[in-house]
């Protein structure tokens, strides 16, 4: 499904030139519930923003679905991000200015779509992760539990096939914590792939397979 | 996309209220300045109705403060300084007018026509102003001394108080104003008609004009207050000195003032003008410093919404979709705005607060002025912070702090 | 503290330069706009040279005459005036000075081939007591040569430069509308929007080429009283008020006019009778109330934008201010932090406008384009919207980050929303 090879990352600021990632080969595959670990500033999220494609590797080159991207363009990104992929983030980032329903229906937005279907999606997303019940409210009316669910239910609205999760579950104690784990598991489950980067050891033991990463290399 | 940028605007109404209102407030500066620009524009664009070229001014004044007295001698003074100056070899032509073009105020008169309250300016003038001031007759024919004799009071009009009162009939012969049966005057009748004429100059609206007759050395009429020549091309101002010198011979008590006709042109055209360019450079720098604020206020809305922008590109919004959904919002504001302008000034007409001088394709040309104004300073401020909006980099933009 | 404070709102302007200078420039353009207009007010109303006594000068400068088909409107004749000035003196000690003055009058010259337009204006010898003329050469003409019609004249130094040269004038003559004067004093330009004071050229009433004018009620004329002091004016103008009344009955032309609007004004009441098509009260504070209107219509654009700036300014320091609360600074030094900001801003945008209206004061001066303009800056109108630009930029910059200064730190560092 997604399938790394010999990626390097590496950062340039005017003078210091940082390596961020070296050398990483990993192949994740279909239907896989990966999580990604290790230590602050051990290129987790580098790592998970090149698999989104949201970043370049300096070298090395990315396929996903047994196509390289690395000539894809600035657009061709765009449409592939849209369609294949879902992003959930440690700091959910609504849009504070939107209802939850019309958070949800971003991603739809940059589709061809009629505002029906639109909204019948982005309904259905959210009844999947259990706030049928909250769809006009604002962000700031959740807890961050729902909160991080509409960031859930707005990757998923999309039906990508892949589901990358930065530290989803960061900003949450424990038991939201096991919540949005929990959906996850469901949603892998129903066939979504999913990478998750965390450094909580209990919720890794909850996947598949553990990829570790320290400064910037490959543990195991 | 257009419902999704409209609920944004409006659940950021409160940021956006103020904007909007900024908006709003310029339109209705630009609409000012652009209809005031629109009016004096199609005024100049109508024809004037006569020649100013080469026309001299000869103000009389015969020393005297009462308008409404005179003399048979005073009549019989102005007469033979209207002969003496036309006896002067550069001199073409000459005639009389209670006031020559260009003059600061006017005469006005208004009567009932028809049941209706009509209005218009007017000047009395001896037989050689149409040759003077090259006139150009439509209909009918112009004044002649036998006027003088009439038991009617003969008139001649331009095109649009012809048009106004007849119509597509014809006016000539025609009586103009309804029987007063309190003040019984001669009823004043058509003779003639004029292409136009606008003693106010080319800046100045169109309008109805008659002339009244009055015939030089008749003591019936008061002394005319203006002898206009007509003198050669290339007259030297020096003639001036001898011209003042003949008339101080002919009136010596009497003070004589003369401008060529182009020069009254030019104050009353700078006197026009001038408040209009300093109300467009007020309001130049108004709409700089508003275009400077609304480039300001869009950057920092924009920096402040940065992972927005950078969560948008995360989840498939390509570059051109964010640039142009920026520009969208901001259009978008601009018409809410725009709108309420609109609403605003269109009670103009709507309550008929300018009359006639606001002639539909001026307004109109006026709110299209103001309008387009206001949609390419809102896209020009938009421009750049939404260029640098769209170049944010996603990773960069939604990294944990 | 205060130091601290001032360095560092310096350093955080010099930060955000572009805001900076769009405030700056919105502040600046403001101020310049109100003080160029103020100016050219003040040429017109305000006691400046030679009007210096107008704080204690009223006049009778337009009236109306009213009957029931016809109005004039307009200068009074010298007959009206003199009817109502004669033994005005007497009757109220607190007149001082009476003067009756023509307004200009353009007049042509012809000087060896070249023409010389000027303004003339008639007037007596009490018109040299009432206003402060500053003579370059010679002096006044007196009562006595206006008894006596005798043919002398002052005239400004420009009026001087254009008949002789820059050569002294005094005791040579010059001819104008066809009447030789002699020269007896050369004074000073007068700026031309000065109602009372301006001309080019004065001369004695009685050389008027008629006498039909002594009777006339219309005309173009007015009158000036200087009053003893301030106070003294309800009197005058009530003294001045019954003598109309009794003017009135002695209208020439009875069939045609009955009644006679007009007073006794300060230049600034006289202005409303004329724009309010002057009733029987002239209406001074409707007068201020446009003024007044206008101004305000004029900043209504400039300060909704600089609400809008310092509001965008005040945003993009959320993060900031959570920062210096967290390091335990308080609201107040947060708000005064602000206000000091603010302050300086205003100060920095008032001082450019300042230069910036001098500067264009002095061209406009210098210019020409308004003939023999000498406008001044009003620096109480400077420090009215001075103030007022104070006031908005506290009042939509300080607000804000007082209530965001309110916030919670944690809140204010962590916006877990986009």
């Amino acid at each position: 499904m997604i399938h790394l090879e010999q990626v390097t990352k590496k950062y340039r600021t005017d003078r210091v030139e940082t390596t961020a990632l070296e050398n990483i080969n990993l192949t994740v595959e279909k239907g896989e519930l990966v999580s990604v670990m290790g230590p602050s500033g051990c290129g987790k999220s580098t790592l998970l923003n090149l698999m989104g494609l949201l970043d370049e590797p300096t070298q090395g080159r990315i396929a996903l679905d047994g196509k390289a991207i690395d000539r894809y363009g600035e657009r061709a990104l765009a449409r592939v991000r849209n369609e294949r992929l879902g992003f959930v983030f440690q700091q959910f980032h609504l849009v504070a200015d939107l209802s939850v329903v019309d958070n949800v229906e971003i991603p739809l937005l940059y589709r061809k779509m009629s505002n029906k279907e639109r909204r019948r999606a982005a309904l259905a997303a959210l009844d999947h992760v259990g706030l049928a019940s909250r769809v006009h409210h604002f962000p700031g009316q959740l807890s961050g539990g729902q909160q991080q669910r509409v960031a859930i239910a707005r990757a998923i609205v999309g039906k990508p096939s892949v589901l990358l999760a930065d530290e989803p579950t960061g900003n949450l104690d424990s038991q939201m914590g096991d919540e949005i784990m929990g959906i996850l598991q469901d949603l892998n489950n129903e066939g979504t792939t999913i990478v998750m980067v965390t450094h909580d050891p209990r919720l890794a033991e909850r996947t598949h397979r553990v990829v570790r990463l320290f400064d910037g290399r490959q543990v195991q | 996309m257009m419902r999704h940028l409209l609920k944004l605007v409006w659940n950021r109404k409160r940021a956006n209220a103020l904007i909007m209102l900024e908006i709003f407030f310029t339109f209705l500066v630009v609409f000012g300045v652009g209809t005031l620009g629109m009016y004096l524009w199609d005024n100049w664009r109508h024809p004037l109705g006569f020649d100013w070229k080469n026309v001299w001014v000869v103000q009389v004044d015969m020393q005297q403060q009462t308008d409404d007295t005179f003399t048979p001698e005073q009549v019989e003074t102005t007469a033979r300084l209207a002969r003496e100056v036309g006896s002067l070899e550069p001199v073409e032509g000459v005639a009389g007018a209670m006031l020559s073009p260009y003059s600061f105020g006017g005469y006005r008169s208004g009567m009932n026509m028809n049941g209706h309250y009509l209005e218009m300016d007017f000047d009395q003038v001896s037989e050689g102003f149409a040759g003077v001031m090259r006139l150009e007759l439509v209909k009918g024919r112009w004044f002649e001394p036998a006027d003088a004799v009439l038991s009617w009071r003969p008139i001649v009009i331009d095109e649009d108080l012809a048009h106004e009162v007849w119509g597509d009939a014809g006016p000539l012969g025609k009586r103009l104003g309804d029987p007063n049966p309190k003040e019984p005057e001669p009823e004043m009748r058509v003779i003639g008609v004029v292409r136009d004429f606008r003693e106010h100059g080319e800046l100045s609206g169109p309008g109805n004009f008659r002339f009244d007759y009055k015939q030089l050395g008749n003591p019936k009429y008061r002394p005319p207050r203006a002898l206009l020549a007509r003198v050669r091309p290339g007259t030297p101002a020096a003639f001036e000195e001898e011209l003042t010198r003949r008339m101080q011979g002919v009136a010596r008590d009497w003070s004589f003032k003369i401008t060529p006709l182009e020069q009254l042109r030019q104050t009353a055209f700078r006197r026009t003008i001038t408040p209009l360019i300093v109300g467009g450079i007020v309001a130049f720098f108004l709409l700089l410093m508003v275009a400077l604020g609304l480039l300001g206020v869009l950057w920092q809305n924009l920096l402040q919404r940065t992972r927005e922008i950078g969560l948008r590109r995360a989840i498939g919004a390509s570059r051109q979709e964010v640039h142009r959904q920026i520009i969208m919002e901001q259009l978008l504001l601009t018409t809410l705005g725009v709108l309420l302008g609109t609403i605003v000034v269109v009670q103009l007409p709507v309550l008929d607060v300018f009359g006639s001088a606001l002639r539909p394709s001026v307004f109109v040309s006026g709110l299209v002025v103001a309008m387009v104004s206001m949609y390419v300073l809102a896209a020009v401020c938009a421009l750049y912070p939404s260029a640098m909006a769209s170049r944010v980099q996603p990773a960069e933009a939604l990294r944990y702090e | 503290m205060l130091r601290n404070y001032l360095k560092m709102a310096l350093k955080v302007l010099a930060r955000r330069k572009f805001f900076t200078f769009i405030s700056l420039f919105g502040i600046s353009i403001t101020l310049f706009v109100l003080l160029v207009a103020t100016a050219m007010l003040d040429q017109v109303f305000a006691p400046q040279a030679p009007e210096t006594r107008a704080d204690r000068t009223l006049g009778i400068y337009q009236v109306t005459l009213r009957g029931e088909n016809s109005t004039f409107n307009g200068f009074a004749g010298y007959g009206l005036l003199d009817r109502i000035v004669r033994g005005l003196q007497q009757e109220v000690p607190a007149v001082e000075k009476v003067s009756i003055l023509t307004t200009p009058n353009d007049v042509v010259s012809y000087v060896g081939g070249r023409k010389i337009e000027s303004s003339l204006k008639r007037t007596d010898g009490a018109y040299w007591q009432i206003l402060d003329f500053d003579f370059v050469e010679g002096g006044p003409f007196s009562e006595a040569d206006d008894a006596n019609a005798r043919f002398v004249a002052v005239i400004n130094e420009s009026t001087r430069d254009r008949f002789f040269g820059k050569a002294p004038a005094v005791g040579r003559t010059f001819e104008a509308d066809g009447q030789r004067f002699r020269v007896m004093g050369v004074v000073r330009d007068v700026p031309i929007l000065r109602v009372v004071s301006y001309s080019e050229i004065w001369v004695p009433i009685s050389t008027a080429k008629s006498r039909t004018f002594r009777k006339e009620y219309f005309g173009n004329f007015m009158t000036v009283f200087l009053a003893r002091s301030r106070s003294d004016f309800p009197q005058i103008k009530e003294a001045v008020h019954r003598r109309f009344r009794v003017a009135e009955e002695n209208i020439p032309d009875r069939t045609m006019f009955q009644t006679i609007d007009g007073g006794a004004d300060t230049l600034f009441e006289a202005a409303s009778r004329v724009i309010f098509e002057g009733g029987r009260e002239s209406r001074p504070e409707l007068l201020w109330a446009v003024f007044l209107g206008l101004a305000l219509l004029f900043m209504l654009l400039p300060s909704v934008n600089l609400v809008n700036i310092n509001l965008s300014r005040i945003l993009d320091r959320a993060s900031e201010i959570g920062v210096r609360k967290a390091f335990g600074a308080s609201s107040r030094t947060l708000v005064g932090q602000f206000v000091v900001e603010n302050v300086v801003l205003t100060l920095i945008g008032g001082a450019v406008g300042l230069v910036l209206a001098a500067a264009v004061l002095a061209a406009l001066n210098s210019s020409g384009l308004i003939p023999y303009a000498d406008l001044r800056l009003n620096f109480r109108i400077f420090f009215e919207g001075l103030a007022l630009a104070l006031f908005f930029g506290l009042f939509s910059g300080v607000y804000p980050a007082w209530k965001m200064s309110r916030l919670h730190p944690v809140q204010a560092l962590r916006g877990r929303t986009v």
